[in-house]
């Protein structure tokens, strides 16, 4: 009974400061917004709002708010798999086939970036996409500058985990016998799924949401769900609407994780 | 070749051309700095002008500067916390864990807009207001979710074994946790510190609406410089920005092996 | 108020630290310091003028910016107490009067109020119950800049710019839904305020898929992507136009097609719980006054001032005599009054229809 009151006290004092903290600055003031979701108008400057699911239900039924968050999940779709698919031999070759010297110099640099401003590093892109390779304003620049700017993150989180892993448990594996592919399909990739989860998580979520990319870049092709919340906010003073489509999107994410979690529960299992 | 000195000269080549991709605009950044051109036309014409300019323009510096500190302290109050969390979470069953995690989701998912507007309502609301207290609040708000998840992978490789090791061999749970854990987390810690060092360092919306009149930081001046007009004063300053970051990396990296042991 | 124990700490050493810091940027107190609430880069800023302004009154000027109407509102309506001196869209002060976020002028502080154009001073707008609450101040068009280098001959009726034989892929727009519902009544003859066929309306939108490159959002964009050749012509400002004619020297002429432009006026206000109304009015009275203006508009480029005295200063070639001073242009403007919510949501939603359509 007291280790129980014990370890409940320790969980509590580990937790609290983290998430009293997310309490005040993010859970609470969304939890405002999620309120105004459900208006007809945004409850400032002396107007009456009245009680709503239109909102909500607009998402489904007009078609620029589903048929532009498909697009929006689209992208973080391409985005991630294609920042997974660069990253991953990136952060292999890294962690176990380069050494020494050579290995935190390189490491260095593609961390470097993340000291760039988001913003000049875009409109670099610009100089580098106009004519002659003539790809700005269009859908795969977007595609571009946002790999481009996720992909640290990706070799990152890979990196870690891949790092962790203990070579000899690769060298038992080989020593039984199996192939270098069995070994990786069997040893490495599970051990290194904490890491690819976590740069799904740290990549799909935020593109989903991009609206900068997308514009500069993308020119007339950005309209994705993002801008077009940007748009209720910025323009046109509908926060309620605006809340409940960024909602709907979380909604999406947590859903498509729900979805996924059998998948994680195996791979987790097997290392 | 060996096996293994064709494996070094792919992995190398891959790497290679990775980080050409990497810093194809970065390096275009960095050469237009020295460029003479205000509106970035071409012919290359070396000059130093932009760096002059950036050397008497305070506001830009000041901000520059109040990114630099509150990335620091965001950083370092984000991994503390963040790190907390995470050991809670990888070391403790219970049920609130998961929507804990759920949790972490609604920072991230929800547009940086919509966050920054709320925090502004509600800080309004709550007579929080707008500073440099509030950009903090925001700022470590936002990195927690990175910290957590990225030192919680970590933690999947830090064997809890060890640690019970260590505390039936007579050491105090705190010493079990400065003296193994600690040590095999640190490439964990410093992933983290560095990402919540980067999303405060860039994060432009939130510093936009907390920001007081006359308060200013980085990214905030880089947006507001380019709607207005900006000059390669900005590519001075972010080339600036990266040989810093890069020669204080250097230092870092001669008493602490980035990439971890071996 | 829950507090938390390790963060607040934390957060009060921060805080220390961080006045430390603030000290410089916390503001003197009334009499010595006013701050501005405007676009960037719209005259209040203009360096000579805030080092004019200080010299003159000893009053320092701080600024901060908003990106759109809507912003500047939410900055008011959050901030009691911060700003003394806003700039207002006419369209928007009779909504910030009513929710007291601005307060009466008194004409008394202001002496050039008397050379104000009676139309735009007196406008109902500012003028309610008897009281102005902003001093008109700048107006101007919205409507088409173009590269003059490149067009040589305009078309006469702003159906023109949809053509898809003449301007495939070289026309620049500005993302707004208001504006563009706006200029697309104009193409379809509807009063711009209150269009009645919206079927027509996205229609007449819609052909912007052939002819539109690429959005912009703010000046420098315009005219980065003008000089970069992104688009040959594109929506703009009167006073916009001017400015990248004078002050970076671009091939920049405007155009005003024979179905009219979308005009507004500008003006400046006092904010309600204003720190320094005395230096709020002294500086509003700077800024309408024919000296600043002329040199404004002389050396950077600005919209026609509201101060017709100032105006008539100005060398004949300036645009804003040439296009804005001629009687027949200024037949053609329709003036863009308040839109309602419920207009605004309809007005969104049929853009975003349209930018949906139209992109890849």
């Amino acid at each position: 009974m007291a280790l129980e009151a014990g370890k409940a006290r320790t969980i509590l004092a580990l937790t609290a400061p983290a998430y009293l903290w997310l309490a005040l600055t993010v859970f609470l003031p969304l939890a405002v917004m999620l309120y105004f979701s459900f208006l007809t108008v945004t409850p400032l400057g002396g107007r009456v709002a009245e009680f709503t699911l239109t909102n909500y239900t607009d998402f489904f039924t007009k078609r620029i708010y589903w048929f532009n968050a498909w697009r929006s999940l689209e992208m973080g779709f391409y985005v991630t798999a294609l920042c997974l698919l660069f990253a991953y031999p990136a952060a292999f070759f890294l962690a176990k086939w380069i050494a020494g010297r050579w290995r935190e110099a390189i490491f260095l640099l593609i961390i470097l970036p993340f000291w760039s401003n988001a913003l000049v590093r875009t409109f670099s892109w610009t100089m580098v996409l106009r004519e002659p390779v003539g790809l700005l304003f269009t859908y795969p620049a977007i595609l571009i500058g946002l790999v481009h700017a996720y992909l640290p993150y990706a070799i990152l989180t890979i990196y870690v985990s891949l790092q962790a892993i203990d070579d000899r448990l690769i060298e038992a594996a080989t020593s039984l016998g199996a192939s270098p592919r069995q070994t990786f399909a069997r040893v490495i990739l599970p051990l290194s799924m904490p890491g690819v989860l976590s740069a799904v998580f740290l990549i799909f979520v935020p593109v989903i949401g991009s609206f900068m990319e997308p514009r500069i870049l993308g020119g007339k092709n950005a309209i994705m769900l993002g801008p077009i919340i940007e748009g209720e906010f910025v323009s046109a003073f509908n926060w309620p609407l605006g809340s409940a489509l960024s909602f709907v999107m979380l909604a999406i994410v947590l859903l498509a994780l729900i979805a996924g979690s059998p998948l994680l529960k195996r791979y987790a299992d097997l290392a | 070749m060996t096996r293994d000195g064709a494996r070094v000269w792919g992995a190398g080549l891959y790497l290679g051309l990775m980080l050409a991709f990497l810093y194809l605009p970065i390096v275009v950044m960095i050469v237009m700095a020295f460029n003479r051109s205000p509106l970035y036309e071409l012919p290359f014409v070396f000059d130093l002008v932009w760096f002059k300019a950036l050397a008497t323009n305070d506001r830009l510096l000041q901000a520059s500067f109040n990114s630099l500190w509150i990335a620091l302290v965001t950083a370092a109050i984000a991994t503390v916390l963040g790190m907390l969390a995470a050991y809670a979470f990888a070391r403790y069953e219970f049920r609130a864990k998961r929507t804990l995690q759920v949790l972490l989701f609604p920072p991230i998912t929800i547009p940086w807009l919509i966050v920054g507007t709320s925090m502004l309502v509600f800080f309004f609301w709550t007579g929080i207001g707008r500073g440099l207290h509030a950009i903090l609040l925001g700022h470590v708000a936002l990195a927690l979710p990175y910290v957590i998840v990225v030192i919680g992978a970590r933690f999947q490789a830090v064997d809890a074994s060890l640690e019970e090791a260590a505390l039936t061999a007579g050491a105090s749970p705190w010493q079990a946790f400065t003296r193994i854990t600690l040590p095999l987390l640190a490439p964990g810690l410093i992933a983290a510190a560095l990402f919540a060092f980067a999303v405060s360092f860039d994060q432009f919306v939130i510093s936009y609406f907390l920001a007081p009149p006359g308060v200013s930081t980085l990214p905030v001046e880089i947006y507001s410089a380019i709607r207005k007009g900006f000059t390669p004063e900005i590519n001075a300053v972010s080339a600036l920005i990266i040989l810093l970051s890069m020669g204080l990396m250097l230092i870092v990296a001669r008493f602490y092996k980035f990439g971890g042991e071996r | 108020m829950v507090r938390v124990g390790v963060s607040r700490r934390t957060a009060l050493g921060v805080l220390g630290a961080a006045s430390l810091l603030a000290l410089a940027t916390v503001p003197a107190l009334a009499g010595g310091e006013i701050r501005v609430l405007n676009w960037q880069g719209y005259g209040t800023d203009e360096k000579w003028a805030v080092e004019a302004f200080e010299k003159k009154t000893g009053i320092k000027v701080t600024h901060d910016y908003f990106n759109s109407e809507q912003e500047m509102l939410t900055k008011l309506r959050t901030s009691p107490g911060t700003y003394d001196v806003v700039l207002m869209n006419n369209v928007y002060v009779p909504q910030a009067m009513k929710e007291g976020l601005v307060q009466p002028i008194d004409e008394s502080k202001i002496g050039n109020f008397a050379d104000l154009t009676p139309s735009l001073r007196d406008s109902p707008r500012f003028l309610i119950d008897g009281k102005h609450y902003a001093v008109s101040w700048v107006w101007g068009l919205t409507s088409f800049g173009y590269n003059s280098d490149k067009i040589k001959q305009v078309p006469d009726s702003v159906t023109g710019i949809f053509d898809e034989s003449k301007f495939k892929s070289r026309v620049g727009w500005r993302d707004d839904a208001l504006e563009s519902i706006q200029l697309a009544a104009l193409a379809t003859g509807q009063d711009m305020n209150n269009p009645t066929d919206m079927d027509k309306i996205k229609a007449q939108l819609m052909k912007l898929k052939g002819v539109l490159k690429t959005f912009w959002s703010s000046e420098d964009e315009w005219n980065k992507h003008l000089s970069a050749g992104d688009f040959d012509i594109a929506v703009y400002w009167s006073g916009s136009a001017a400015r990248s004619k004078k002050a970076f020297k671009l091939p920049v002429e405007f155009w005003v097609p024979k179905e009219g432009a979308i005009g507004w006026y500008d003006g400046l206000t006092v904010a309600a719980k204003a720190p320094n109304p005395d230096g709020a009015h002294a500086f509003i009275n700077f800024m309408v006054d024919p000296e600043f203006y002329v040199k404004w508009d002389t050396d950077a480029g600005a919209p026609a001032s509201a101060n017709a005295k100032a105006n008539a200063m100005l060398p004949e070639t300036a645009m804003n005599r040439k296009v804005l001073g001629d009687p027949e242009i200024v037949k053609r403007v329709q003036w863009m009054a308040p839109t309602s919510d419920e207009q605004r949501k309809k007005y969104q939603e049929l853009w975003d229809e349209v930018k949906t359509a139209i992109a890849q």
